[in-house]
């Protein structure tokens, strides 16, 4: 449709023939656009309900969980049902933090079996949501061999040079392929100076141990599943080899004790003050020659003059 | 030649009284403000005394102005292209607030709501600033009358050069001496302000030479604060912009005086418009100090010369504009009679504001019990005044004494022609003799006396068509344009930048 008026309201100034095609057409794009917005509002909506468990489960649940294929930071999957029933377990999802806090014994005995990391509530996870992931969970186990049986993880030996690329992975001398962070930006490691890794993630020292090993961590390190880390992530995926320097390099960390942040910070707070001593008198010499009080020094010179 | 026009003034110091209804007039129609406060866009200074703020007239502490270069090019003192990005957090000349002085109020609900006691409620001092009960050091003008003058007039730089037992007969008793500055923006020629401005929020009028600061444009650098030697240009503090003397330009644009010259009691304030060549500008701005004086009066053109006035209407100058420059008083002070001075033009940013120096009483000794004048003469030489000659010379002469010698002579000639022609206890002979040495004749001197002691409102007030709806008409309806028009601030100042 071909459009005639004017966006500076001067289709007023059209001659009274004309008047009532511009009326027409006024109300013809009106009625379409309207008819396009619901028709954008139902696709959208549409898409989020169409959007198919697999896909969630493989975005939020499989770099804890694997369905038959062992233990990663989480538990094994397979036949959960059987375990707890489904009303338990729909309200773990929903807020597992609230159920391990009411102390209900076997939510604390699996928060200690995965040695205090506690799960997250995955984006988006409703009652529907969570009957739906049951629902999943029971077929798949039904499976002779589920399709989130687990990832490949690659089960070469380290070498130190795998450990070497994993540091320059790590501070970011290497960028990832897909344009993820590099990991300094957010973490520290043992190897790192006091003044070099990141505050906002935790120390990544004794990652290896916390994670129980290379496969949850490569699992972890696949998708991501915190709150902060996910959305980073998300579109920017580690690569297979990425991972495998990753993983070693954090398992050589695990040899080390972790840093005592105490001594770094007091470290990292007087060399700070130091500096900033430095750069303060560094100003005070290059503007030797800038304003002083005059009226202030004219008063203490004539009082002292009185004195003497 | 490109002809352009300046509005001018001329404070005539012998005529002053030091009485700040100058200052409080324009306190209370401009600086009124929340952040305004310390601001005194007028104000009267004591002469010796260090001013406001205090010794502003230092340049080597308060780096305003130009200066000029062993290769004759000129560079602001204060700031630079280079200078500008070091320096961008923090200006190294910014005068502080102690120099100017921190501004207070009393507290006056004290008064009422005192509780009942054995002593009188007071009010007490209270900081504009921060609210605070303050211990008051220092005002706009402390040193007022010799107020403190130890530490404040003795510290005044335009003693410089002068010897120890001059500066000593300054304060002594029976030679002592002062009189009053008053001061506003000199609305310069070659203005520091304008130049230094890194946002270009400061302007020259066009049309009539008014320096003012675009409150929209300016970024709170305040570069001016720093740049102007005469400290005429402020920082606001609540808006975050920089605030001077407009010259009551709406006052102006109605034909009216602006508040500080209309309220004037003493009468001491002329203003009119001078023409000037705007092509030899910077040739005159880069003279040595010696020719400063001379070289700014080369530049005022004579407003009956055929040729400039041709060359004026030619430079797009309304005809209004050219009678008012004919009939200026300031024209007559500092071009025809050679009797005003501009203050200090050493600081080479060719100041429009002149004065004519004033007299000062004759010096005395009393070695014994009576009082021995150093002249018995009616009138003293003029050599003999309180006022060093130097001293004069620093303030209005670029350090040259010839030009003040020449203005003060010529007014104490008027004196004896006056006397001759009313009193008639000093012979003609005297007179005549006087009025050549000071290269005057009997209708000048005649004129001068005029125009000092009998002029009318219109007289000392020439002001000029200011054709706004010209000025207008290129951007929008003249009509229009004054329906929304008025006194104050469109839509309220913003703070911040």
């Amino acid at each position: 449709m071909k459009l005639a008026f004017s966006l500076d309201g001067k289709a007023t100034r059209v001659l009274p023939n004309q008047m009532h095609t511009v009326h027409e057409r006024h109300r013809l794009l009106r009625v379409s656009l309207q008819c396009l917005g619901v028709s954008l509002a139902l696709f959208v909506s549409s898409a989020g309900f169409a959007q198919d468990t697999p896909d969630y489960y493989r975005q939020n649940c499989m770099n804890c969980h694997t369905i038959g294929g062992g233990r990663l930071t989480g538990p094994d999957l397979k036949n959960v049902g059987q375990r707890r029933d489904a009303e338990w377990l729909i309200g773990f999802m929903q807020n597992p933090k609230a159920v391990i806090e009411s102390g209900d014994a076997y939510a604390v005995k699996l928060a200690e079996e995965s040695r205090g990391v506690v799960m997250p509530v995955a984006p988006g996870m409703t009652r529907y949501r969570a009957e739906q992931i049951l629902k999943l969970l029971e077929t798949e186990s039904a499976l002779e061999k589920s399709q989130f049986e687990g990832i490949k993880i690659s089960s070469q030996p380290f070498t130190d040079q795998d450990r070497l690329n994993g540091h320059q992975y790590f501070v970011g001398t290497f960028s990832l392929k897909n344009g993820g962070a590099a990991c300094i930006s957010c973490h520290g490691m043992h190897d790192i100076s006091a003044l070099g890794g990141g505050r906002l993630g935790p120390d990544l020292t004794r990652i290896y141990e916390r994670l129980k090993g290379r496969k949850s961590l490569s699992a972890w390190l696949m998708a991501p599943a915190t709150e902060t880390m996910q959305p980073i992530f998300k579109g920017h995926p580690l690569e297979a080899e990425e991972i495998h320097a990753l993983t070693a390099y954090f398992e050589s960390g695990a040899e080390h004790g972790e840093v005592e942040p105490s001594v770094s910070r007091i470290a990292f707070l007087l060399t700070g003050l130091a500096i900033a001593a430095a750069v303060i008198f560094g100003f005070d010499v290059i503007w030797k020659g800038r304003f002083h009080s005059v009226r202030r020094a004219l008063v203490e010179a004539s009082s002292q003059r009185r004195k003497s | 030649m490109q002809i352009r026009s300046q509005i001018s003034m001329v404070f005539h110091l012998d005529k002053c009284i030091g009485c700040h209804t100058c200052s409080v007039a324009c306190k209370n129609v401009w600086t009124d403000r929340k952040g305004a406060e310390y601001m005194w866009w007028n104000n009267v200074e004591t002469k010796p005394g260090t001013g406001f703020p205090t010794k502003w007239e230092d340049q080597e502490k308060y780096k305003g102005g130009f200066e000029r270069n062993d290769d004759g090019s000129l560079s602001i003192k204060s700031t630079s292209r280079k200078k500008i990005i070091p320096n961008i957090f923090h200006n190294p000349h910014m005068p502080s607030m102690d120099d100017y002085y921190e501004p207070w109020t009393y507290d006056y609900q004290n008064l009422f709501t005192a509780k009942e006691g054995s002593d009188q409620p007071t009010a007490e001092p209270i900081s504009m600033i921060d609210g605070e009960k303050i211990d008051v050091q220092s005002g706009p003008n402390w040193d007022d009358d010799l107020g403190g003058s130890e530490i404040y007039a003795a510290n005044d730089p335009n003693l410089e050069g002068l010897t120890e037992q001059q500066r000593l007969q300054l304060s002594s008793v029976e030679r002592l001496v002062f009189f009053y500055l008053p001061r506003i923006c000199n609305h310069c020629l070659n203005p520091c302000c304008v130049a230094s401005c890194p946002s270009g929020a400061l302007y020259k009028r066009g049309e009539d030479g008014i320096v003012l600061i675009d409150q929209q444009k300016c970024r709170a650098w305040r570069s001016c604060v720093a740049a102007c030697p005469y400290k005429k240009t402020y920082f606001n503090w609540f808006t975050g912009k920089s605030e001077k003397c407009i010259l009551c330009f709406p006052r102006l644009e109605t034909g009216q005086a602006p508040a500080c010259f209309h309220s004037c009691v003493g009468r001491i304030r002329y203003l009119g418009v001078l023409l000037y060549d705007a092509d030899r500008l910077e040739e005159v701005a880069k003279l040595p100090d010696d020719q400063l004086v001379e070289g700014q009066r080369s530049l005022i053109m004579n407003p009956h010369d055929p040729a400039v006035i041709a060359q004026a209407k030619k430079d797009g100058l309304p005809d209004g504009v050219i009678e008012a420059a004919q009939n200026s008083p300031v024209y007559k002070f500092v071009m025809e009679w050679k009797i005003a001075l501009p203050p200090h033009i050493e600081y080479r940013t060719l100041p429009m504001l002149f004065y004519v120096p004033p007299m000062s009483p004759v010096q005395a000794s009393k070695p014994a019990d009576t009082i021995h004048h150093n002249s018995n003469n009616l009138f003293h030489d003029i050599d003999d005044s309180r006022v060093p000659m130097k001293f004069l010379a620093n303030l209005f002469g670029g350090g040259q004494e010839g030009v003040v010698r020449y203005a003060l002579a010529k007014q104490k000639a008027v004196r004896w022609h006056r006397r001759a022609e009313t009193v008639g206890d000093i012979d003609r002979e005297t007179a005549d003799r006087m009025l050549r040495e000071a290269n005057c004749t009997r209708e000048e001197a005649d004129a001068i006396y005029k125009l000092t002691a009998l002029c009318t409102y219109e007289e000392r007030f020439v002001i000029p068509p200011m054709n706004r709806e010209q000025a207008i008409e290129m951007m929008k309806e003249p009509h229009e344009h004054r329906a929304e028009t008025g006194f104050g601030f469109v839509g309220g100042q913003t703070k911040g930048i």
